[in-house]
């Protein structure tokens, strides 16, 4: 169906005239006595609905299964007319249920029966439908709007259906013909207004009422073209019964609905709780729920029936109670919504509650759109992210998992940062009682790097990781700054050869000597931080080139005092109370004068810890290992 | 898609095609060039695909019943025996059953009929068939439309020229038309020789066999897709939107959700999504020998060593029981999940939903979907024992409202009878008698049915009548109330009728 379908505006026109409030002659029956109490009671004389009753009901259970089926965007505008027209609800979404209408319906009333016939016509209620015919819906004004250049595309069609009982085949001619004069004068005004759009066509449905047992001076009528703008049908059908299975066919066929019978739903006896009886449930849904039975031609599997009218079809299913613990993702070719046919009926409500049970309700997004700070979380999570088990430390250690679930977040709280820190210490403490780390020693010869190594590994992959965020917050950064700050140092390359040690030169990791675990770092590192070049081109870069890059840029202003001696830099056992005083102490300096080895240093460098190289001969690592 | 190759073998096909040069090429010799290049193409880029070969003249032949084996097919052709004249009709009727007996009626399939323009004479021939069609019985029925969906592609081994001096043109329209308009018919441009067949096959190829390849996006992890089938364009609401909607290259997922709460949602569509060695593929036609066949290892070997995001995706995804949304284009959607297609194996598959903004009622808007963490309390709660999904309509159905309908009399029936049962069982039912009274009034109030009013206000009279000596005071008070302001209701009264005013229980001294 197109969105602009002659399906998008219906207007109901209910005659609200004197005769209308005749009785439909249907008598119903609502005092059932029960034989314990029939005794010396007289039952209730039955009621009987008046033909304005009978097109009332009908016409609301039309809206109903249309507002089931359709929530949005198929729009009815209800107008009533006596001596003049009443009109009942806008096309504004907020006016399309069935509680507004039947609120304005009770304000209006029955039919006066002692109001003057000769003032009172279905005519107006006519006329003022086609003027609401080309008033736009919110619906075409968006699309209007959107297509800015196409809005021509929009197009206004419509379906006038009007309950009423008419005079003769000429009294139909001339509403008709009224009709299509009102269509053409609207037509000329809509072209000088915005809010008014043109008629290109209308389907005038005329149901024309009358009461049981009473001959019809009106005939039936295919649907004809009066117009190239109006076509029209007539349906004369008794009140009551008939003329709610003329609406509800009505409604099938004007919004290509199909109905589906649900046999053998097992349901509880509501006097014997025990036993449970088999009932059958009716549906209406969009007619291409069928459409897979029709192309696979197992209609007949199905099983189709014809009712007692003759007039509508219904394809039989057998229920199949579902299992409620399973959660596989099924071929689904169609998902359709329903509205049963008798919707107040046991076996509707129970199959229907049923089906409903339990849900929450939906909130309204202020300021961004979820799904955009949904994709900003995706991208976080993804600066660092390895994608091979055995190419990462920090994502198989458990004591990391507190930072690294903190430090992707757009905002850290203090909290936060002390947990993140709290982490780093703990990393400290293990190092210090030298617990191994599960490094990989997959593709490495021997048993792997030693300890200190696999600790570098670690530091430098969590400064890796920390660095990409570091950029988003002051409190980011201050993690990163912990890390520096506590972290164990490589020795310099220097001293290394100085005591010629025959380690791995590890200074010289870029391509050319880089060892297997380098290579897959970096591999990873370029791979991972693509993204992040421009932003932080001079931090990634250090990171790119050498993962296990011993000395970030920022570190270096903020500890190198020579009268406070970073304590860590010893590489000995380190208190908390340490590395407490040490992070004040860092604090604190920020807010004094220059640092000493700033105002020296030659090309913005500056040799740290030259005095160890006086005092301690010893490799500060191998220091540490003693001292357990 | 599965693809039926019909090939035309009739006398015709031998003709000589006139060249300058020396080598004296038959028509047959050009379509069996373009179709082996059709099928070198599809052994690189469409290997998943079933490809079958019918040979036709007045009689049909199935040569290749459908196959990945692409060598057997190229075999095939180089083996094409000439035989005598051409009846389309009854290869049809070929493709027909071997179509269904292989896929039934709903899966469609491609149909590439090659022939040149040389339709048959007499009885037989397209134009007798396409003439009398009209005028048979169901048991003569002409073939097209199959069953079931179907693109049909002449490949004409002849020029537009050529077959507009005669009406083979219009022949190979109708039938065009008559198979459901979906396809295209290819004529050779220029002189026939193996450049133009070349081209024209080439344009089938751009057309119809194009691999889709694009690049799947989570945050800064991507990877490079082919996405097959080849997802088509599809058209919307051919008068507001007339132009295809088509899937973006760049696939972007936006999330991740429980199976259980996306619940099998409908799609459009479903896709193997197979990631791809972007240098691999620089030239794809011409170079499926069996050399580059024995290669592919190599390649996929050395794909399988660097680690790939769709296969990060596909085991993360099928370990924790979710599926990825994916943005496909401008508010349209789709859903990436492992799906098994036997106990040990399971592939990366990609669903199209219906685009629009909010595909799955039950999910919302797409873009109203956010972080959990971003939540205020863990919308899953903390045991994981809730969920948000399925979210509530802001407008509740009519099955969920307890709407009164009155249609049938048993309707009627039903409620006046559960007034007067909670009539009896005053003060304990006070709650639902005045509940199920007000029900009552306001529909018989929008419905303008006054008669039931009256009608239940006698009934509760009469109730009142009847009550029992044992019964409480109270009870006689509020059915007499009761009764007094359904009457005054049936007035119409405004003050009495309003819709949204209700019967309030008396107020009595035993009532506290």
């Amino acid at each position: 169906m197109k969105m602009f379908s002659v399906a998008h505006k219906t207007v109901f026109v209910v005659d609200h005239c004197p005769y209308m409030a005749e009785s439909s002659r249907q008598q119903v029956e609502c005092d059932v006595l029960t034989k314990s109490r029939a005794q010396g009671v007289i039952p209730l004389a039955p009621v009987s609905k008046s033909l304005w009753t009978c097109a009332v009901e009908c016409s609301m259970e039309y809206c109903r299964i249309l507002y089931d089926v359709y929530p949005l965007h198929k729009l009815i505008n209800y107008i009533v007319s006596d001596s003049e027209f009443h009109i009942l609800n806008s096309w504004r979404q907020e006016d399309q249920s069935t509680h507004e209408l039947m609120s304005a319906l009770a304000a209006v009333g029955p039919p006066n029966p002692r109001e003057d016939p000769e003032c009172c016509s279905i005519l107006h209620g006519l006329v003022a439908a086609v003027e609401s015919l080309s008033k736009i819906t919110e619906l075409q004004h968006e699309r209007r709007t959107s297509l800015m250049d196409t809005a021509e595309r929009v197009a206004n069609r419509g379906r006038i259906i009007c309950l009423t009982n008419a005079k003769s085949d000429t009294h139909v001619r001339m509403l008709e013909d009224c009709i299509q004069e009102t269509i053409l004068e609207q037509n000329k005004l809509a072209a000088g207004s915005d809010r008014l759009m043109a008629i290109q066509q209308c389907d005038l449905i005329l149901v024309h009422i009358h009461p049981q047992g009473e001959d019809t001076l009106v005939s039936d009528r295919p649907k004809k073209e009066i117009s190239p703008l109006l076509t029209s049908e007539i349906h004369c059908v008794r009140a009551g019964r008939h003329l709610s299975t003329k609406l509800n066919i009505l409604v099938q066929q004007n919004f290509d609905l199909a109905s589906t019978t649900i046999t053998n739903i097992p349901m509880k006896e509501e006097q014997h709780a025990n036993t449970s009886a088999n009932y059958d449930v009716e549906l209406l849904h969009h007619r291409d729920a069928h459409l897979e039975f029709f192309k696979s031609g197992d209609l007949h599997m199905a099983g189709t029936s014809t009712r007692e009218n003759g007039l509508k079809e219904t394809i039989t299913l057998k229920w199949c109670t579902p299992r409620t613990n399973s959660i596989e993702l099924h071929y689904c070719t169609g998902a359709y919504r329903i509205s049963p046919t008798d919707v107040n009926s046991r076996p509707s409500s129970c199959l229907t509650n049923f089906l409903l049970n339990g849900n929450l309700s939906s909130h309204d997004p202020s300021g961004k759109l979820p799904v955009e700070r949904a994709k900003a979380q995706l991208e976080r999570h993804t600066r660092y992210w390895p994608m091979i088990i055995s190419q990462t430390t920090i994502f198989n250690m458990q004591a990391v998992v507190p930072l690294a679930n903190l430090i992707v977040k757009e905002t850290l709280s203090e909290e936060d940062v002390l947990t993140c820190q709290k982490t780093v210490y703990n990393l400290v403490d293990m190092e210090r009682k030298n617990d191994p780390l599960p490094i990989s020693t997959v593709g490495s010869r021997g048993k792997g790097p030693k300890r200190d190594e696999q600790y570098r590994i670690m530091w430098n992959e969590l400064e890796t990781l920390v660095k990409t965020h570091a950029g988003a917050t002051d409190r980011h950064q201050r993690v990163l700054d912990c890390i520096i700050a506590c972290r164990s140092k490589p020795p310099e390359e220097e001293e290394r050869k100085k005591r010629g040690r025959k380690r791995e030169d590890r200074e010289d990791r870029t391509e050319k000597n880089g060892s297997k675990d380098t290579d897959d770092k970096s591999w990873q590192e370029s791979e991972r931080l693509k993204g992040l070049v421009d932003k932080e081109e001079q931090e990634s870069e250090v990171i790119k080139d050498s993962p296990d890059s011993p000395e970030p840029l920022n570190k270096k202003p903020r500890l190198c005092t020579e009268e406070v001696q970073p304590p860590e830099r010893a590489k000995g056992p380190v208190s908390l109370l340490t590395m407490w005083s040490n992070r004040i102490t860092v604090a604190n300096s920020r807010k004094h004068q220059e640092f000493v080895g700033r105002v020296s240093s030659v090309n913005n460098k500056f040799e740290l810890y030259q005095q160890l190289k006086d005092e301690n001969g010893m490799d500060v690592h191998e220091n540490g290992k003693a001292s357990r | 898609m599965p693809t039926v190759v019909l090939m035309d073998v009739s006398l015709s096909m031998t003709r000589p095609v006139s060249l300058d040069g020396s080598d004296e090429f038959q028509r047959k010799n050009l379509a069996v060039h373009g179709l082996n290049m059709l099928f070198e193409h599809m052994a690189s880029n469409y290997r998943l695909e079933f490809t079958s070969l019918m040979a036709f003249s007045s009689l049909w032949e199935l040569l290749v019943p459908f196959t990945r084996d692409y060598n057997a097919l190229q075999e095939a052709l180089g083996n094409l025996e000439d035989y005598d004249k051409t009846c389309v009709e009854a290869a049809l009727n070929g493709v027909s059953n071997v179509v269904q007996q292989e896929w039934g009626s709903a899966c469609p399939c491609q149909v590439v009929l090659v022939t040149d323009g040389s339709l048959g004479i007499g009885k037989g021939s397209l134009r007798h068939s396409l003439q009398t069609q009209k005028h048979r019985g169901d048991d003569k029925k002409f073939p097209l439309p199959f069953p079931f969906p179907t693109k049909l592609f002449i490949m004409s081994v002849a020029n537009a020229e050529e077959l507009q001096m005669t009406d083979a043109m219009d022949n190979l329209e109708e039938l065009l038309r008559l198979s459901g308009g979906d396809g295209q018919i290819f004529t050779m441009e220029g002189p026939l020789c193996m450049k133009s067949v070349q081209a024209m096959f080439g344009r089938l190829i751009d057309h119809a066999y194009s691999p889709f390849h694009a690049v799947l996006h989570c945050g800064n992890l991507s990877s490079d897709v082919q996405v097959f089938p080849r997802p088509e364009p599809i058209v919307m609401d051919e008068e507001v939107e007339p132009m295809p909607r088509s899937v973006n290259i760049d696939l972007e997922i936006v999330g991740f959700i429980e199976i259980a709460d996306i619940s099998s949602p409908p799609v459009i569509s479903r896709h193997l999504v197979l990631p791809i060695n972007v240098n691999k593929e620089v030239d794809e036609v011409g170079t499926g020998t069996t050399d580059e066949l024995e290669e592919e290892p190599s390649a996929s070997q050395m794909a399988g060593k660097s680690p790939n995001f769709c296969v990060l995706l596909h085991g993360s995804l099928k370990v924790e029981g979710m599926v990825a949304l994916v943005q496909l284009g401008p508010e349209w959607y789709g859903m990436l999940y492992s799906q098994a297609d036997s106990k040990k194996k399971s592939n990366l598959m990609m669903s199209l939903f219906e685009p629009g903004p909010e595909p799955l009622p039950w999910l919302g808007k797409i873009t109203h979907l956010g972080p959990i963490s971003e939540a205020a309390e863990n919308p899953y709660g903390e045991d994981d024992s809730k969920s948000p999904f399925p979210l509530q309509p802001s407008a509740k159905r009519s099955y969920a409202q307890n709407v009164t309908v009155w249609i049938k009399a048993s309707g009627l029936q039903t409620d006046v009878q559960k007034i007067l049962r909670n009539a009896r069982k005053l003060p304990d039912k006070t709650q639902t008698f005045y509940k199920e009274l007000n029900r009552l009034r306001k529909a018989a109030l929008a419905f303008g049915f006054w008669e039931l009013l009256k009608g239940v206000a006698d009934l509760l009279e009469r109730e009142c009548t009847l009550l029992p000596d044992s019964a409480h005071p109270d009870a006689a008070f509020q059915l007499s109330h009761a009764a007094q302001q359904l009457k005054l209701a049936s007035t119409g009264d405004s003050q009495y009728a309003a819709f949204d005013h209700n019967i309030a229980p008396m107020h009595t001294d035993f009532s506290s």
